[in-house]
């Protein structure tokens, strides 16, 4: 496989993505000396249902991090997330039937 | 070369675990345990520089064959070590060596060290074993030791979690034993041997086309067996309770090392012993299978090194999806995959362990604005985290990119797309890790929290420079592997190899 020029030239686009970002990084600078964020007290709370809450208690909780996504994949994360119970029964369950799987799947390529 | 290179890369761990507990006994005495850990560390080393004198050899086209007590296969026991095991055995012995200095530091707070480190070398003993051999029943005498470490490992640290984590991954991974003699009993039934080139041999005669159905129970009985291994999807249950529950080390270790030395078993049987390259359809469905289960689950955890275990699972399906297709450019894409998962996964688990080790905990949820204090290891995670996703200029993109090109070439533009849409979905589950971990608010008591020590980042920046040099330099890489891929697809090379024309 060729990783030359016209195909993925490695160092040149390490080069160029560099740049890229070294360019990014002085845009960013640049605009912030022109127009400082000056947040308000007001601005800087953070609320919950009217009440103050300190800034390291908000975070975003990770299991719901990309609940649109879990919402995409609705049946996958409502039949096969369960199975991942941690329950040996279960897991033994999955060896046996994947060992069925993988049986008949070589007899129906190989035969 | 040194004759005995072989057989000594196996023995040098195995004696030096045997010494380790007596070593222990007299450091303690003498209050000089850090003389025990340097020693562990020697051994390692010493193992490493063994592979790699035997590396020049085997890259330009031979096969080394060492047979034990001068027997002549099949009668004798013999080590074959060709292109695809020197590069399992490198990888396996490099991140070892990483592995045992990462632990001078990481595992000082334990108690019971003497053990560990009779089980680290124990595993990288018998991970050379399973590699390194040529024969079928010491590569599951290997593979037993092995796993038998592992249990012990992931049980190391003795609380509630481990230990259940460690029962389970021993239920399962005894019945994936239990099928693997299974399988080779019922071979040596069938063909009266257990050298790997003379069953080869012996199965070529009989024939792959169409396969008989006493050798297609054998085969299932041997892949889902190293599929247990290997966590393939769905054989994977064990895996996210066990790394989560072991020492990040010896999870960096597991995560790098046993699954890429579970892969090699599993080319050798379909490649070497079967030479059914027709089975490739099915790794690419399992193996996409794989990835996305894989990467779909690491998209919901909450604790780091869960998260990891559920990409291991999911690369391991690039891997499979990369040699499935069959192609010299998917296989050699499936290889280096290889090399690079067991780079950056050492690499992800060792940062994993840096910030267990300094602010105590992997819960996403829980940390937070880390990057002030901890900014090498935030680098770190980062560049393997991009390496990971497959993010231009890392060493991942230089492997999935010939796998998707290897995709689009065989007609397989499906799996392709799917494998690029795993991808988008791996850097979208590490991108929440990095964001909950070092960006954002840092809560009040990580305050005081430093930058991990010195001997933990070591093997973690040689790590990351890896990830940049593979990914700038991808040649190198495919330099690497192909010899690898020539041994893979020469069945008849190494069976002429073992047996000398017999």
């Amino acid at each position: 496989m060729e990783f030359g020029p016209g195909f993925w030239g490695p160092i040149v686009a390490t080069i160029v993505m560099l740049a890229g970002a070294g360019l990014a990084g002085l845009a960013l600078f640049g605009s912030r000396r022109i127009a400082k964020a000056r947040p308000s007290i007001a601005k800087r709370s953070t609320y919950g249902c009217g009440e103050e809450v300190n800034p390291e208690e908000v975070t975003a909780d990770s299991e719901q991090f990309y609940s649109p996504i879990r919402r995409i994949f609705k049946p996958f994360y409502k039949y096969i997330q369960p199975g991942h119970s941690g329950k040996l029964n279960t897991y033994l369950l999955w060896v046996v039937i994947g060992f069925v799987v993988l049986m008949v799947a070589i007899a129906l390529v190989l035969r | 070369m040194i004759e005995v290179a072989p057989i000594l890369a196996i023995i040098i761990p195995l004696m030096g675990s045997f010494l380790t507990p007596l070593i222990s006994i007299l450091t303690k005495r003498y209050k000089k345990e850090r003389i025990r850990d340097l020693f562990v560390v020697a051994i390692t080393i010493v193992t490493l520089l063994l592979v790699l004198h035997m590396l020049p050899t085997v890259w330009s086209g031979n096969i080394i064959v060492y047979r034990l007590g001068n027997w002549t296969p099949p009668w004798g026991i013999c080590l074959a070590i060709d292109g695809l095991n020197i590069l399992v055995a490198l990888i396996v012995s490099g991140i070892a060596a990483l592995v045992s200095i990462y632990s001078l530091m990481y595992m000082k707070k334990d108690t019971g060290l003497g053990k560990y480190y009779t089980l680290l070398l124990l595993i990288l003993a018998s991970m050379m074993g399973v590699t390194l051999t040529g024969d079928f029943f010491n590569l599951f005498v290997f593979f037993e030791i092995m796993s038998v470490s592992a249990y012990a490992l992931v049980a190391f640290r003795r609380n509630w979690d481990s230990i259940e984590a460690s029962i389970k991954y021993m239920v399962i991974g005894s019945l994936g034993a239990s099928l693997v003699l299974l399988g080779i009993s019922f071979t040596y039934s069938l063909v009266g041997s257990l050298n790997i080139a003379d069953i080869a041999q012996k199965i070529s005669i009989i024939g792959t086309n169409p396969l008989p159905p006493v050798l297609i129970l054998i085969l299932a009985l041997m892949m889902t067996g190293f599929c247990i291994k290997i966590a393939m999807v769905p054989f994977h249950a064990w895996m996210p309770d066990a790394y989560q529950a072991a020492p990040s080390a010896v999870v960096a270790l597991f995560a790098a090392c046993t699954t890429t030395v579970g892969v090699y078993v599993m080319l050798r049987i379909v490649y070497t012993l079967f030479g059914v390259a027709a089975l490739g359809v099915m790794l690419i469905v399992l193996g996409s299978v794989t990835m996305v289960v894989g990467a779909l689950m690491a998209l919901v955890q909450r604790n780091l090194k869960r998260l990891l275990a559920y990409s291991c699972i999911s690369q391991v399906g690039y891997i499979l999806l990369g040699v499935g297709f069959g192609t010299a450019l998917g296989i050699e894409g499936g290889l280096f995959h290889l090399l690079n998962n067991a780079i950056y996964k050492a690499l992800l688990f060792m940062c994993a362990g840096a910030i267990l080790y300094r602010v105590g905990t992997c819960n996403l949820d829980e940390l937070g604005g880390l990057s002030k204090n901890m900014p090498v290891t935030a680098s770190l995670f980062t560049i393997g985290a991009l390496a990971i996703s497959g993010v231009p200029p890392f060493n991942g993109f230089a492997s999935k990119w010939t796998i998707y090109i290897a995709g689009i070439q065989a007609g397989k533009a499906f799996f392709t797309l799917l494998a690029i849409i795993v991808s988008v979905l791996t850097l979208a589950y590490l991108l929440k890790a990095i964001n909950a971990i070092f960006l954002g608010q840092r809560p009040k008591r990580f305050e005081n929290i430093r930058e991990a020590p010195m001997t933990m980042l070591f093997p973690m920046m040689l790590l990351a420079v890896l990830c940049i040099v593979l990914g700038v330099l991808p040649s190198l890489g495919i330099d690497i592997v192909t010899p690898a891929y020539n041994s893979l697809t020469n069945q008849y090379g190494y069976i002429h190899a073992v047996l000398g024309g017999i």
